[in-house]
């Protein structure tokens, strides 16, 4: 596992005492976490960080970041964390913190996981079966139709348009038929 | 050939047309299509020459005309896919299955195809949702309604 410069420029920097006293280095890696794994813009208005300068805790917390991404990535154990912030000066003690934090927080993985680009993620299907009766064009249709809607998901965007489409019961269970065939498939190649 | 002028061959043409496409349309019998074109007093030759082109065609008029109906885009075919995602630039050694699916879609005369993932649990959902309303038109309810509408 290893870090750019920039980021063990970072590191270095969280491990001066002098820029970095003990309260706000574990409030730094707090927010460091939380904006990765809960929320955006957790953390930095931590109170104990309001005296850092602003260039200095942006660094610092992409140091961080990276850091913890990096791990994640590699499925690091703690040796192989610990030996890459030796090597950026840091002392016994505030390694020990970050692996504690980095230990309890098993989401990391799962951050990682869902970040890269996938084609659109069908998330949800909906249906819905109705009888034609007439049209202006054609009377007396008489014909069960079904509309299927399925919910998709754009791995940039978040939301996008749903794929909506129209079949007849022929069709539909040519569509069903299919995806338990791709199901069995699955399964088969689960078992192997 | 006909000897007649244009205008008359043009409105003969667009007279037959409306009678068979709105024949066609509302699936009229024989007995009201020729209750129909008696009021026109052709001969009797011609009166049944008109029936047999009406039932002869009015199959292929009333397929034409289902498509002028508002429409969204229908199902043609699905291809399917078996992945497994081993690593991507955010995340070594993975072992993470998906389901990859070209859905191919058919819009007045226009083929379309999409490319759609899902994961082996949404799959399952997606089979047990679509089944589930394969098997509505069975139910008592859809049968009554369709034996009520003829």
């Amino acid at each position: 596992m290893e870090l750019s410069a920039y980021a063990q420029g970072g590191w270095r920097l969280l491990g001066d005492p002098r820029r970095f006293p003990r309260r706000p280095y574990a409030a730094l890696l707090r927010a460091a976490f939380r904006s990765l794994l809960d929320h955006p813009r957790a953390g930095l208005d931590d109170p104990d960080l309001k005296d850092i300068d602003p260039t200095v805790l942006k660094h610092c917390h992409a140091a961080a970041a990276t850091c913890i991404l990096e791990a994640g990535k590699h499925k690091a154990d703690i040796a192989a964390i610990s030996t890459c912030l030796e090597d950026c000066k840091l002392d016994k003690e505030r390694i020990e913190q970050f692996c504690t934090e980095y230990q309890c927080r098993e989401l990391v993985t799962v951050v990682s996981f869902s970040i890269g680009r996938s084609p659109l993620h069908i998330t949800d299907v909906s249906w819905r079966l109705e009888y034609q009766i007439k049209s202006n064009q054609l009377h007396k249709t008489y014909q069960p139709s079904y509309l299927v809607t399925l919910n998709v998901e754009n791995s940039d965007s978040g939301s996008h348009p749903d794929v909506s489409f129209s079949c007849t019961m022929e069709q539909l269970q040519d569509l069903v038929g299919k995806l338990k065939d791709a199901a069995k498939s699955l399964e088969r190649a689960t078992q192997m | 050939k006909l000897k007649v002028g244009t205008e008359t061959v043009q409105q003969g043409v667009e007279g037959l047309m409306f009678l068979l496409t709105e024949s066609a349309k509302l699936m009229i019998s024989e007995v009201d299509f020729q209750d129909s074109i008696h009021v026109l007093g052709f001969s009797d030759e011609l009166n049944k020459l008109l029936l047999q082109l009406y039932l002869d065609n009015r199959k292929e008029i009333r397929s034409i005309l289902s498509e002028l109906a508002p429409k969204l885009p229908s199902y043609h075919s699905l291809e399917w896919r078996l992945d497994v995602q081993l690593a991507s630039r955010s995340l070594r050694q993975q072992i993470k299955p998906a389901v990859t699916l070209k859905l191919h879609l058919n819009q007045n005369e226009d083929q379309s195809a999409q490319v759609l993932q899902t994961d082996p649990s949404t799959l399952l959902h997606l089979i047990q949702q679509l089944e589930q309303a394969l098997g509505e038109m069975k139910t008592n309810h859809c049968r009554r309604i369709v034996r009520n509408m003829k």
